[in-house]
């Protein structure tokens, strides 16, 4: 419902819709930002929007939105974050966006940018909280969201008439990233443990660092 | 970090859900693709505009416009059909029933079934 309401004002108004929308999506509220972007492109295709337009204007909002995510974390320290998220997943998502963080750095932020972006908001906050340099994390955050606003816009463009069979293509192709990533993190979690076992297998405990 | 019997079986347990969770969200993202190639029609929803209807369902959009009492443009009619229905004062759904009446319709190449109301115009250029 909220989709339908969404794509129908961005219809109606343009622009405006998508910069908020965006904006909002990424500090962390809950946004239909992908099929928003995809709908963009479709547009586009049918000359109600510039391409050029779309792609400066969703840019900019999707950066200010990380990096309004980046500032609660760095300036208004754990209390403030976990009051601000408690309705939305509060500290056992912050935990994990904190372990994605340290695990993989840079790496973390530039692909939560657009390829596992359900972990994006997550991990402006835990950047924000662990104090990671903001020049770093603005440059990383600026190559991920031209990139995946370029990527959507293009791809909605591309299959304007199919909107919606391409967003669920997209939103599930994500979900399987995300999937991926987790199995491959405890697969790896497992092996360690396993190896330790063979070192000391009358242990009932065992130390894996 | 401390690992015991009960938390290898915990970790391995969330393992094989990851696997299986990666494994039919891949399935679905094959059954996508092959949809998308197949240009199976998009169900028609409240935020579609009638020529994206039109373009999406590969029928001339003047027919669409007949079918729910809207004067073709120009300049085309963007408005969502939401809007079009809260114009016209009618519930959404009567609008896209008409035009999946009417795209019916124009695949069989019969005339449409007019709703036999006058046709509103469309938005000033």
């Amino acid at each position: 419902m909220l989709i339908d309401q969404l794509l129908s004002a961005f219809a109606l108004y343009g622009l405006p819709v998508l910069f908020g929308a965006l904006l909002i999506g990424a500090v962390g509220i809950p946004m239909p930002a992908s099929i928003m972007l995809l709908a963009a492109g479709s547009f586009v295709a049918q000359g109600d929007l510039s391409l050029w337009w779309v792609l400066a204007l969703a840019s900019i909002a999707a950066i200010l939105g990380d990096n309004l995510g980046y500032c609660i974390g760095r300036c208004g320290g754990r209390r403030l974050v976990l009051s601000v998220t408690k309705r939305i997943g509060g500290e056992a998502r912050l935990l994990r966006a904190e372990e994605w963080a340290r695990r993989w750095g840079w790496a973390g932020i530039f692909f939560s940018r657009w390829l596992v972006t359900p972990f994006g908001p997550w991990v402006n906050l835990a950047s924000g909280l662990g104090l990671y340099s903001w020049p770093r994390f603005l440059f990383l955050v600026v190559t991920g969201e031209v990139l995946w606003v370029a990527l959507y816009v293009v791809l909605g463009k591309i299959f304007s008439d199919r909107v919606l069979a391409l967003s669920e293509f997209l939103g599930d192709l994500t979900w399987a990233v995300v999937g991926l990533v987790v199995a491959v993190w405890l697969g790896r979690k497992l092996l360690r443990y396993v190896s330790q076992r063979r070192v000391s297998p009358n242990g009932n405990a065992v130390h894996v660092t | 970090m401390k690992i015991n019997g009960w938390r290898f079986g915990l970790v391995a347990a969330l393992f094989l859900v990851a696997v299986l969770v990666t494994s039919l969200f891949t399935i679905r993202v094959v059954r996508h693709a092959s949809r998308l190639r197949a240009r199976v029609d998009e169900p028609v929803q409240a935020w579609m505009s009638v020529p994206y209807i039109a373009r999406s369902h590969r029928v001339p959009p003047s027919l669409l416009f007949q079918a729910i009492g809207v004067q073709p443009g120009p300049p085309p009619d963007r408005r969502p059909i939401r809007e079009i229905a809260r114009a016209q004062g009618r519930p959404v759904e009567e609008l896209i029933s008409q035009l999946n009446e009417a795209i019916r319709h124009a695949r069989q190449g019969s005339p449409i079934a007019t709703p036999g109301m006058p046709l509103e115009q469309g938005p000033t250029p």
